[in-house]
C-alpha cells in the first residue's frame, strides 16, 4: 500500500510540492488544482497501466479517485480483484 | 549596455525595496528579495558555467523562483526555453534538440523520468530544483551566492532571444517561437499603454508560465514597479480565493477560465471580485451567452482580446464602451495593422476582402516575434509580404472593428492550450492495429475544446480502446489526450486524398458514433 501510495504522490509531485503537514488521505489533488481535469485522463491511465487495472466510467466521474487515500484503497481493491494482489 | 528588463527590476529595487514584487502559493517577496534573487540566480549560472547565447530548458511550474529566471536570463543574455512539465520524454528530446539547448533545469521527477526512458543527453550543467539527484546541482548552491548584481559580461542589445514558446509537441518540426528581449519589452509596453496599468496595480496570472500570456503577465509588473499575484496552479476556487485574499485589480484571463469562474460565482449577490478595475479575456472566443451574462454582472472593466504568440496582442475591445460592437474582438493596438485576405478553396491569395467579407487574418505588428526558431522557411511561408497569416478567419466591419469567425489552421484549442492534431496523429499512428488516425477538435462546454480520436483499424484487426488510452497516456502529453475516441471505416479525404480533418466532426455526428 505504501508503495501505490508513494507512485501516486510522485505523479502528483512532478510540478509542485505538497506542503508538509498535509492530511494525504483526504487530499483533493483534482481539487487543488495538482492535476487538471486533462491531466486526469493521462494520470488514470498510467496507473491503469501500472497496476494491470481498469476503472469504470463511474468510478471515472466520482469523488473517491480524486483524493489520494481513497485512490489508493481502490487501486487496492482492484489489484485484488484482478490479480488477487491486493496490498 | 545591460539588459533593460533586468535593469528596471533593479531601479524598481531601489525605489521600492519593500513593496511586494510577487505573491505566489502562500509566499511573497520584495523587490529588494527579488533583485537579490535574480542576482544569486545570475551568479550560480555563471558559477556553472553559462555563457551568454546558451539556451536552458527548464519543465516550467508556476513559482517566484521561475519568474526569477525569465529576469536572470535577461540580464545575462541567455535564452530560456520553458517546456510543458506534462511532455513525455521522446517529446522532451525533440523540443531539446530543436531549440539547440545547453542546459536543463528541472524537479528531480524529470531526471528520473528521463532516466527510466533512456536518458536525454544534457551537454552544460543540470540543475535540480526540489532535491538532490545524481549528476545534477542542488538548487540550494544558490543559497551560497552572492546578493551582488554580477558585472556586466556581454553587452546586452535587446536583440538576442529570452524566450523560445515550443509551440508543438512531440513530433515533427517543432516550431519554437523565439522572443527578443525587445519583443517581451515591447509587449509589456504596450500592454500597459491600452489598460493604464500603473504601479499601483496587482496583476494576477493564472496560466502556465511556459505560455506566452503568463510570462508577461509576470514580466510586466516588476518592470512597471507594480505587484505581481502568481497563481500556482488554476482551479476556479482557488482563482476566486486568490481574488479575495490578495485583492488583484488587473488579468488577462483564457476565456475556458473564465467560463468555469462565472459558472462557480452562481448567483450570488456577493461581489467576490470587486478589486478588478479591468479583466480581459483572451486565448479562444467567449461563449456568446457566457460574455452577455459577464457584460451583466461585472463591475469593472471587461474586455477581450485577440493575438497569437507570434504577433502578441493585436486588438482589443472594452464591451462597457463599445456597447454597438458586442460580437467584435475590437480594433487593433497601435502597433498592428491588420488585412483580410480573400480565401478561396482552403487556398489564400494576396487580395484584400472588402469590409464584412470572411477571410484569413493578417497581422503586420511591431510586436511580431523575431520569428520560428531556425525554421525560417516556415516562417517565410506564413508571411504575405509584411504580413503574418494567422490562419484564422475574420472580416472587418466599416469602423475598423475585426470579427472572429474561425480558424482556417487544423489546430485544436483544449483550454487555451495549442494542440497541433497531425502530432497526435503521428504517434498514435504507430500502434500496429491502427491503419491510420486523425485528431480532431470535439466542442466541450467546459474546455471550449477537447481532442477527439478518429482510428481506422487495419483489416481483420480489433481495437482495444483501453490499450490506445494508456498508449496515448504514455506517449502524449496531459493537453494532447483524447477525451473522445471513434473507430471508423475510413476517414473523410477529398478527390486529390488530402484529410478533411474539418469535416471528421460532422462525419462521425451523422454516423451516430
Amino acid at each position: 500500500m505504501e508503495e501505490i501510495r508513494n507512485f501516486i504522490v510522485d505523479y502528483i509531485e512532478r510540478e509542485y510540492t505538497i506542503p508538509g503537514g498535509t492530511d494525504l488521505d483526504r487530499f483533493n489533488y483534482v481539487e487543488e488544482g495538482y492535476i487538471d481535469s486533462i491531466g486526469l485522463i493521462q494520470f488514470i491511465a498510467v496507473i491503469e497501466d501500472e497496476y494491470g487495472i481498469e476503472f469504470s466510467d463511474e468510478e471515472l466521474s466520482g469523488e473517491e479517485i480524486k483524493t489520494v487515500g481513497s485512490l489508493v484503497k481502490l487501486i487496492c481493491e482492484k489489484r485484488d480483484f484482478y490479480m488477487g494482489e491486493g496490498c | 549596455m545591460r539588459s533593460r528588463l533586468a535593469d528596471l527590476l533593479y531601479e524598481n529595487a531601489v525605489k521600492t525595496p519593500d513593496k511586494t514584487a510577487i505573491y505566489c502559493d502562500g509566499e511573497e517577496i520584495s523587490y529588494k528579495q527579488m533583485a537579490n534573487l535574480v542576482s544569486r540566480y545570475s551568479n550560480l549560472l555563471l558559477y556553472l558555467g553559462a555563457e551568454y547565447a546558451d539556451h536552458i530548458a527548464i519543465p516550467m511550474n508556476n513559482s517566484i523562483e521561475s519568474v526569477a529566471l525569465f529576469f536572470t536570463a535577461a540580464e545575462l543574455g541567455v535564452c530560456v526555453v520553458p517546456l510543458n512539465p506534462s511532455l513525455p520524454v521522446e517529446a522532451v528530446r525533440t523540443a531539446m534538440l530543436s531549440a539547440d539547448v545547453k542546459h536543463v533545469i528541472a524537479r528531480k521527477a524529470f531526471y528520473v523520468q528521463c532516466e527510466k526512458n533512456g536518458g536525454i543527453d544534457i551537454p552544460g550543467f543540470a540543475i535540480c530544483l526540489d532535491k538532490e539527484y545524481p549528476g545534477t546541482v542542488p538548487f540550494k548552491t544558490i543559497d551560497e551566492m552572492s546578493n551582488f548584481r554580477p558585472e556586466e559580461i556581454h553587452d546586452i542589445s535587446g536583440l538576442e532571444s529570452l524566450i523560445l514558446t515550443m509551440t508543438s509537441g512531440s513530433t515533427g518540426s517543432p516550431k519554437p517561437i523565439d522572443l527578443s528581449q525587445d519583443n517581451k519589452y515591447d509587449r509589456a509596453m504596450a500592454h500597459i499603454r491600452v489598460y493604464n496599468l500603473t504601479k499601483d496595480d496587482r496583476i494576477l496570472a493564472a496560466t502556465p508560465l511556459y505560455h506566452s500570456l503568463a510570462e508577461r503577465l509576470v514580466i510586466l509588473p516588476l518592470i512597471l514597479g507594480a505587484s505581481s499575484i502568481l497563481l500556482p496552479r488554476f482551479t476556479p476556487a482557488l482563482w476566486l480565493k486568490c481574488a479575495e485574499d490578495l485583492k488583484p485589480t488587473f488579468t488577462i484571463v483564457v476565456s475556458a477560465q473564465l467560463a468555469q469562474i462565472r459558472e462557480l460565482l452562481g448567483d450570488s449577490e456577493e461581489n467576490r471580485i470587486g478589486s478588478f478595475r479591468s479583466i480581459v479575456s483572451s486565448s479562444a472566443l467567449l461563449e456568446p451567452l457566457v460574455k452577455y451574462d459577464l457584460i451583466r454582472i461585472l463591475d469593472c472593466e471587461f474586455h477581450e482580446m485577440y493575438g497569437t504568440s507570434e504577433v502578441s496582442t493585436v486588438t482589443d475591445i472594452c464591451f462597457q464602451k463599445d456597447k454597438r460592437k458586442k460580437n467584435s474582438v475590437g480594433k487593433p493596438f497601435d502597433e498592428a495593422n491588420i488585412r483580410i485576405l480573400r480565401n478561396i478553396n482552403e487556398t489564400t491569395d494576396e487580395t484584400d476582402c472588402v469590409c464584412g467579407e470572411v477571410g484569413e487574418i493578417a497581422v503586420k505588428s511591431k510586436l511580431q516575434c523575431k520569428g520560428y526558431y531556425k525554421q525560417e522557411e516556415i516562417m517565410k511561408s506564413s508571411m504575405a509580404g509584411d504580413y503574418f497569416r494567422t490562419g484564422d478567419l475574420g472580416y472587418l466591419d466599416e469602423d475598423g472593428y475585426l470579427y472572429f469567425f474561425g480558424r482556417k489552421k487544423e489546430l485544436i484549442i483544449t483550454g487555451a492550450v495549442n494542440v497541433y492534431p497531425s502530432d497526435i496523429d503521428t504517434v498514435v499512428g504507430k500502434m500496429p492495429e491502427i491503419k491510420e488516425c486523425a485528431a480532431f477538435s470535439y466542442p466541450d462546454e467546459r474546455l471550449g475544446e477537447v481532442v477527439a480520436l478518429a482510428i481506422v483499424p487495419k483489416e481483420g484487426a480489433e481495437i482495444n480502446l483501453h490499450a490506445v488510452k494508456t498508449y496515448c497516456a504514455r506517449n502524449l502529453a496531459d493537453f494532447q489526450q483524447p477525451h473522445k475516441y471513434f473507430i471508423v471505416d475510413a476517414l473523410p479525404r477529398n478527390a486529390m486524398g488530402k484529410l478533411l480533418r474539418m469535416t471528421i466532426l460532422d462525419a462521425v455526428r451523422k454516423m451516430n458514433l
